[in-house]
């Protein structure tokens, strides 16, 4: 029993490696991660507005054009500000953004490990 | 006249509100050894002026009282009798009324039902007081509803359409329910520390007041995101966005709350950790209205914005967090019991030790760009990706760990049932292994989560089984709430790998292929409604492999009072999908950009969520 459990694991991993080479740029995961700046709260893929539209237009032809995702990304937060992407660049700045939910959740385990500690 | 007979009401309820301030503060410092007959009359008096002021400003809505400005600004006379009064609580002055309503009624029911220590009754009234008074003043000098327009208008600016919705005019109640109710273990909190009230019977005087809370405040956020995602027109249901997230903190808190007031109630430890749970999931309610009023973050909810307004709830936000945290630094039990040393109690832990990691996250990922904005005068945007990629993997454990936790017992050498265990694992592995062969691949995460959730799901249900064979009721509401869970997470992780999107422009008469599926885009018509005029585009969707067609109607709605253009989705429901597509206009010319979606499970995740709130909703009714 133990070794088809994991047999399977091992084939799932493979089946998702397979995935992961297949380069294929999906644009409405670009649009979703773009703020669109002339609404409330809302995404490129989301807003009826003509700036969403023109963004659609310029991420299709960054596409075309064989940028990649991170490169598309790079350009419009240069243009418009890092307030478009809905995703936030991980650097020094943002680094307490990305870092301290993980700080917190080791700190409060290692908190419990403590209180089991202590118990016996 | 209502207006003049609305603010007496108003005015007369804080003086009342000072009375009972004065005589329940008495018990603050001494040992009174005898409730005030004064006090209940005047609660109740309390309670009769503020329901007669709700109504008051109700009825003023539905003869559509011109001279009352909220009225007129979000009121006309062509709405249908519904929207009028859901219209009361769908702005500001009028949402806060209901605020103050909820808080009165909760702080008489609670007087009305615990009797049996009088001081922590009577602080407990204290405190509620306080709060009520400080929304009250709130309510009659910077938000009120009642205020008078001079001259009188002709007509009213009518409601927002987006906000005429069944689903949104009950919404706020339900979510209020959420919110308020945790006023009252925060005053109950309060007054434990002062009287000494502590222990099993404080535990047990606010469980039912923490479930009923949460049970509420998801069910308000479910009926929010299922008006979102039909009304709002992109096919989403949650959006990280900071006001859905001010929901969402508190709902942690709560939930942290009434897993670990079980501990309290069972064992009488951990006082001190489920006072700061008490405290701290008000406080979040308060400062999820901060956000939401005061506009400081971009959000599409934000409907009603006034930065004096949000000045003033601030100014209350930091009273209450300064004064609950000096008092409880004073008060703080130094002879706490010793830790929970069972293994329920390990387990319930390690459930607040994962809420309290959700809460933080959400928590710093909505109020970060204030900092950046501040300290680095750069604006940034934390959106879906950042939740995602930090919450999902720590899911993984959670959903285990919520399987097996309520297997433990308070017996300090309980055992797991190891052969359960590995069944149940190798089925979710199994049951994965045939959704990713049939469905689609997906990644390693998602993988994860499927098999994590199954896991949760089979092990519950199990759990279930055992207890209907057993005939005993007693786990069914926990089992529920779990297996809701699981289910929520499944679906919900299914929907997004499975979904399919298109995003595209078209003219009328004109057929598109994508994929699987013919688009043809038949005529447009234009239809005149009541208070709209609409342009429906025709559409009938072929998907090829199976030759059905269905035939979707999105709109476009141009409103008159006040002029507003919406975009209505045309949604197609059934047990495993929904079709779902939206037309906009792009500038003046004849081409529309088309939205087509293809959402499987979502019926499924409305009833999963449900389940949650059933869940909760059912231990009320089964107390032991």
């Amino acid at each position: 029993m133990k070794n088809l459990f994991f047999t399977n694991i091992i084939l799932l991993i493979f089946f998702s490696s397979l995935d992961a080479n297949e380069v294929k740029i999906n644009e409405n995961e670009i649009f979703k991660n773009l703020r669109c700046l002339v609404c409330q709260g809302q995404s490129v893929a989301e807003s009826n507005s003509d700036f969403a539209q023109t963004l659609k237009l310029v991420v299709r032809d960054k596409i075309n054009e064989g940028n990649s995702q991170k490169e598309i990304y790079e350009f419009l937060a240069e243009k418009y500000g890092a307030w478009i992407l809905y995703d936030p660049i991980f650097d020094g700045k943002n680094s307490i953004l990305w870092l301290s939910p993980y700080i917190f959740l080791i700190l409060g385990g290692l908190l419990l490990f403590f209180f089991i500690l202590r118990r016996n | 006249m209502l207006s003049y007979f609305g603010n007496s009401l108003l005015i007369l309820n804080v003086f009342i509100t000072l009375l009972i301030l004065y005589f329940s503060s008495s018990f603050l410092t001494s040992n009174v050894k005898f409730d005030y007959k004064i006090v209940k009359r005047l609660i109740l008096s309390q309670l009769s002026i503020t329901v007669v002021s709700f109504f008051t400003l109700l009825f003023a809505f539905i003869i559509t009282d011109l001279s009352i400005i909220s009225v007129y600004s979000y009121s006309h006379e062509s709405k249908p009798i519904f929207y009028k009064i859901a219209g009361t609580w769908g702005n500001h002055e009028g949402s806060l009324m209901l605020w103050v309503l909820i808080l009165v009624v909760f702080s008489f029911l609670f007087y009305l039902f615990n009797n049996q220590n009088l001081r922590f009754r009577n602080l407990t009234l204290f405190f509620q007081n306080i709060l009520i008074l400080g929304f009250s003043i709130f309510l009659l000098v910077n938000s009120n509803p009642f205020e008078m327009i001079q001259p009188t208008p002709v007509e009213g600016l009518g409601l927002n359409p987006i906000l005429q919705d069944p689903a949104l005019a009950i919404h706020p109640p339900l979510l209020y329910l959420g919110f308020v109710g945790s006023s009252i273990y925060f005053s109950a909190a309060m007054a434990s520390l002062i009287s000494g009230y502590r222990g099993k019977n404080f535990a047990s005087s606010i469980k039912s007041w923490i479930i009923f809370s949460w049970a509420f405040q998801t069910l308000g956020i479910i009926v929010g995101s299922i008006w979102a995602y039909y009304e709002l027109g992109w096919g989403g249901f949650w959006f990280w966005d900071p006001v859905e997230n001010a929901s969402l903190m508190p709902w942690f808190a709560m939930a942290a709350l009434a897993h670990s007031v079980i501990i309290l109630e069972r064992r009488e430890s951990l006082y001190s950790w489920v006072i700061i749970l008490c405290l701290l999931t008000f406080i979040l309610s308060v400062t999820g209205t901060f956000l939401v009023r005061s506009g400081i973050l971009n959000s599409v909810h934000t409907f009603a914005s006034d930065s004096d307004r949000g000045i003033y709830i601030l100014s209350f936000l930091c009273i209450m967090i300064l004064s609950s945290f000096l008092i409880f630094l004073k008060k703080f039990p130094i002879s706490d019991k010793p830790i929970e040393n069972s293994n329920k109690g390990i387990f319930i832990l390690t459930n607040n030790w994962f809420m309290v990691f959700y809460l933080i996250t959400v928590l710093i990922g909505t109020i970060y760009p204030i900092f950046t904005e501040v300290f680095f005068e750069t604006k940034i945007s934390v959106g879906p990706p950042y939740y995602n990629l930090l919450i999902i993997p720590v899911l993984i454990p959670f959903l285990v760990l919520m399987a097996i936790g309520p297997e433990t017992t308070w017996n300090k050498n309980s055992f797991l049932k190891f052969k359960k265990l590995i069944a149940v694992i190798i089925s979710a592995v199994f049951i994965n292994l045939f959704l990713y062969l049939v469905l689609k691949s997906f990644s390693v995460l998602t993988n994860l989560i499927v098999i994590s959730s199954l896991f949760l799901i089979i092990y519950t249900l199990i759990d279930l089984l055992d207890y209907f064979k057993k005939g005993s009721s007693y786990k069914l509401p926990r089992t529920t709430a779990h297996l809701g869970f699981g289910l929520l997470i499944l679906f919900i992780g299914l929907n997004h790998n499975l979904s399919e999107e298109y995003d595209f422009n078209l003219k009328v008469g004109e057929i598109k292929i994508l994929d699987n599926y013919e688009i043809d885009f038949n005529n447009l018509e234009l239809q005149d409604e009541i208070n709209y005029k609409s342009l429906v585009g025709k559409f009938n969707i072929k998907t090829l492999n199976t030759n059905k067609i269905r035939s979707l109607n999105p709109e476009i709605r141009i409103y008159s009072k006040p002029e507003t253009i919406t975009y209505e989705a045309s949604i197609k429901t059934n047990l495993l999908h929904d079709y779902f597509l939206t037309m906009s206009n792009i500038g003046d010319g004849d081409i529309y950009n088309i939205k087509f979606q293809r959402k499987p499970l979502m019926m499924w995740i409305w009833i999963s969520a449900f389940l949650i709130s059933l869940g909760g909703i059912l231990r009320l009714f089964n107390k032991t």
